[in-house]
């Protein structure tokens, strides 16, 4: 009974997940533009940026741009990962999968090791609205990829199990919505916080 | 009821717009110098873009799945 009810969901045009992953990034994007709204406010509001208080800290661009690149292409596996399992193509849905994350693993920690350096050279998240609001947005984003990637392992250990098949891949396809979404939002803070 | 309301808002529209005066929309911009001002300018459009995309968006995508699914029904 419970099993053909669930069938039923994912036969709909829009299943239960995927409406209610839809509402999420919906929620998500609005959290950000705040985020984004505030930098603009400050961005905008000096004229000077970075502000003199932190004329001697240049944030780096080159590493986080193969970073970014990085991002983009676990972007791409996902989506061939999605469309792995829709022709039940199980072996290359795994490997796909784990690709991805070890992608996205990457990428957090290239981006922990900045971290680490911008701190030595002073910019924290005290030093001012500068680092307050750097370490906020690129941080939020990091928590989102954090959280993509633990969902992730947890797709990957299903699709281990043999849980997905081309009839049966909601897990997949609405983790594949999210790890698009934290993967599309990340060009846009890179330029806006690391050009602007 | 209805229609006395909207004579009343007539009424009251037309006679401030004879003293016409000059307002602050935002009282957070008011004496604010120039670049603060207009980066609350541009945090203000561009936040009040954002649920219009949101709806949008989830909207656009609810309908295309919909009509994909009415497109494979007939084939």
């Amino acid at each position: 009974m419970i099993h053909s009810e669930l069938e039923l969901s994912e036969n709909r045009p829009l299943s239960n997940a995927k409406l209610g992953i839809l509402i999420l990034l919906g929620a998500e994007t609005m959290l950000f533009a705040g985020l984004i709204g505030t930098f603009l406010v400050f961005r905008m509001g000096n004229d000077l940026w970075p502000p003199l208080s932190h004329a001697n800290i240049q944030l780096p661009r080159v590493v986080t741009g193969i970073n970014t690149v990085l991002l983009i292409i676990s972007g791409y596996t996902m989506f061939l990962a999605q469309r792995a399992v829709q022709n039940d193509r199980v072996k290359d849905l795994r490997d796909y999968l784990i690709f991805t994350g070890a992608l996205g693993l990457l990428f957090l920690i290239i981006q922990g090791s900045e971290w680490i350096q911008l701190i030595q050279k002073g910019l924290t998240l005290q030093s001012g609205v500068y680092g307050g609001i750097f370490y906020v947005l690129i941080g939020c984003h990091a928590v989102h990829v954090l959280g993509a990637v633990i969902w992730l392992i947890i797709v990957i250990g299903k699709a281990m199990a043999g849980k997905y098949s081309s009839i049966s891949y909601t897990g997949v396809e609405t983790c594949t919505i999210y790890w698009i979404y934290v993967v599309a939002l990340w060009p846009v803070l890179y330029f806006l916080v690391y050009f602007a | 009821m209805f229609r006395q309301i909207v004579l009343w808002v007539l009424v009251i529209g037309f006679v401030g717009s004879l003293f016409p005066i000059v307002v602050d929309a935002c009282p957070n911009c008011k004496n604010l110098d120039e670049p603060i001002a207009r980066g609350f300018n541009w945090s203000i459009l561009f936040m009040m873009a954002m649920p219009f995309t949101v709806v949008g968006v989830i909207g656009g995508s609810i309908f295309y799945q919909f009509q994909r699914a009415n497109r494979n029904l007939k084939v």
